[in-house]
């Protein structure tokens, strides 16, 4: 998936499990950028009496460089906090849950929001989570207390999720930013058993390697993570409050993760496990499917536990994909060019561009997110490129420059992008001899937003609401 | 009120400084100090314990985690002493006791 499950430790981590990034420049809000990052990925709306929660033993962190060092000038942590009402039942509810703080909601969870900074102590000396370096920094607390919604159960359980449950937990902060935390439909849209089937893509399936001994004609795709809901922590903050010097324009670097303590100690307290140590990061996300598709399989833990300013190692893949490779193996005859171009041995610099440096200014009319030389996974958002009165699901390939690579929104098409950028459409940009294949500038798994069963929000946090489990109990 | 004669004096700095001897010498104070005990749990851990982890037993490393801090040190008898608390049958080797 973008970055669900897409590393042999985190798999069995699903609450730390950082499976989207998203930011950008709020389209109804252009003064403010939303920065939403996914967690507990693939959760069955039907999955009581336990439904799904944030860990409160997992520090998630939102990370931004706003002066392109890939390293964070800016942290925004969430920490969270399980309040049990009546431990003497099994039950998630024990009536109708109408409001936020209704007494029929028995397991519920608060959250803290606190800002670090760079830089010496203007309040309280702050501990940033572990992508900070040795600098001194400082914190904030933005926000205590605040309300999590429940999980979306179903009509008896949770009425009017839409309309009351769901804005109520949209809580406004007093130093200018907004947030939520809690239960989404995914956003995201992958063919999942198409792409982990030999990338099968259905549209294509008859021009497949194995798959036009099985199939004579395309197929549409089928969206692996429909009817599936995820946890969303959105932050919503003025662009001034980002920025190098409060400007109103520039590039910033923006990444997740989440953290463990590095021991804990099971089984010996009544009511919960002991823990000791700093916070050691198991997941982190900046480009969609870095993780899933650049790294290989033996590095990829490795990867969550690093952090951008050190991707470097992974230039070589990002040069090289293995998926490009298997491309013209897959479809035979279907990637002639693309298959020169890798026999060339040409190392792949708009893929480097597009995914660790940023785009220099002179390549796209009108364009540019570049950061400098360092070599970092980060989504790159030029803030001053103002939201798309039409937008393009394909983004700056597609001609909205809006959209991915510049940030990312909710309902870009991420895996046609990259399929396409992989394919060679984007190394004429950089070798304007090339002429991609054909076929290279149609790949797709076949969806779009409407293979999402429920509707993006026009509004904060913009995704959906999520799946209940009494009309969604198997997927 | 107590008074301190040249006599009690001399006694109280006599044992205090027999007492440094002895703990300035690992070996000295390994044979003087008690070996641990195995003891019942006298209630559960705190929620945030001081851990210490020895990363090399031959090197005498030991690593101590407190609260959000992680330090290690070079510190033969406490090593020696954990080693001894860990039991004969310990296998040890650079695999590293915690």
């Amino acid at each position: 998936v973008s970055s669900h499950r897409e590393a042999p430790e985190i798999a069995q981590d699903p609450v730390a499990d950082n499976a989207d990034v998203f930011a950008f420049v709020s389209p109804d809000k252009p003064g403010t950028v939303t920065i939403i990052s996914n967690f507990v990925p693939l959760q069955g709306p039907a999955g009581g009496p336990n439904f799904y929660s944030f860990g409160d033993d997992v520090l998630y962190s939102i990370y931004i460089d706003n002066d392109g060092d890939a390293q964070p000038e800016i942290e925004y942590q969430f920490s969270f906090s399980t309040s049990i009402r009546n431990p003497n039942t099994f039950l998630y509810n024990t009536g109708p849950i109408t409001s936020i703080d209704s007494a029929n909601w028995n397991n519920r969870q608060f959250y803290s929001v606190t800002r670090i900074d760079a830089g010496p102590a203007k309040g309280s000396p702050g501990q940033g989570g572990p992508a900070w370096g040795r600098g001194p920094q400082h914190s904030t607390v933005l926000g205590k207390n605040l309300a999590c919604p429940p999980c979306n159960i179903g009509p008896a359980s949770t009425p009017n999720y839409d309309t009351v449950l769901g804005p109520a937990a949209v809580h406004s902060l007093t130093t200018g930013e907004s947030v939520f935390c809690g239960q989404r439909a995914d956003p995201f849209y992958v063919d999942l058993g198409a792409v982990f089937d030999l990338a099968d893509l259905r549209p294509f399936r008859n021009l497949h390697l194995v798959g036009k001994t099985l199939f004579s004609d395309p197929a549409p795709g089928v969206n692996g993570t429909n009817n599936l809901n995820i946890h969303t922590i959105a932050i919503q903050v003025p662009i001034t409050n980002l920025t190098a010097k409060g400007s109103s324009s520039g590039v910033l670097g923006i990444w997740s993760g989440a953290s463990r303590r590095k021991v804990r100690l099971l089984g010996d307290r009544k009511n919960g496990h002991a823990e000791s140590g700093p916070w050691v990061q198991v997941s982190r996300l900046g480009n969609p499917l870095f993780n899933e598709v650049i790294v290989p399989l033996g590095q990829k833990d490795e990867w969550n536990a690093g952090n951008p300013v050190d991707d470097s190692e992974y230039l070589p893949h990002v040069q090289h994909p293995e998926l490009a490779g298997l491309l013209p193996v897959l479809y035979p005859g279907v990637f002639p060019n693309l298959d020169a171009l890798n026999k060339s041995g040409a190392a792949r610099a708009d893929l480097a561009a597009i995914l660790l440096t940023g785009i220099p200014s002179g390549i796209i009319p009108g364009f540019q997110n570049f950061t400098g030389s360092t070599n970092a996974d980060m989504l790159r958002l030029n803030v001053g490129i103002p939201p798309s009165s039409s937008p393009n699901i394909l983004g700056v390939v597609g001609g909205d420059l809006a959209g991915f690579p510049n940030g990312r929104r909710v309902f870009d098409d991420i895996v046609a992008i990259e399929l396409r950028a992989i394919a060679g459409v984007t190394y004429s940009l950089i070798k304007p001899s090339f002429t991609p294949d054909a076929a290279a500038g149609q790949l797709t798994d076949g969806l779009t937003p409407a293979s999402v069963s429920t509707p993006y929000l026009n509004v904060f946090p913009y995704v959906g609401v999520p799946y209940d489990g009494w009309d969604h109990p198997s997927m | 009120m107590t008074t301190i004669n040249r006599l009690s004096f001399l006694k109280a700095t006599g044992v205090a400084a027999g007492t440094a001897a002895i703990a300035s010498s690992p070996a000295l104070a390994a044979a003087v100090e008690p070996g641990p005990v195995e003891t019942e749990p006298s209630g559960p851990v705190a929620k945030e314990p001081i851990i210490a982890v020895i990363r090399d037993p031959a090197g005498f490393e030991i690593t101590v985690l407190s609260g959000t801090t992680e330090k290690t040190y070079t510190d033969k008898l406490l090593v020696n002493r954990l080693l001894k608390a860990a039991g004969r049958n310990h296998t040890v080797k650079r695999q590293g006791v915690a």
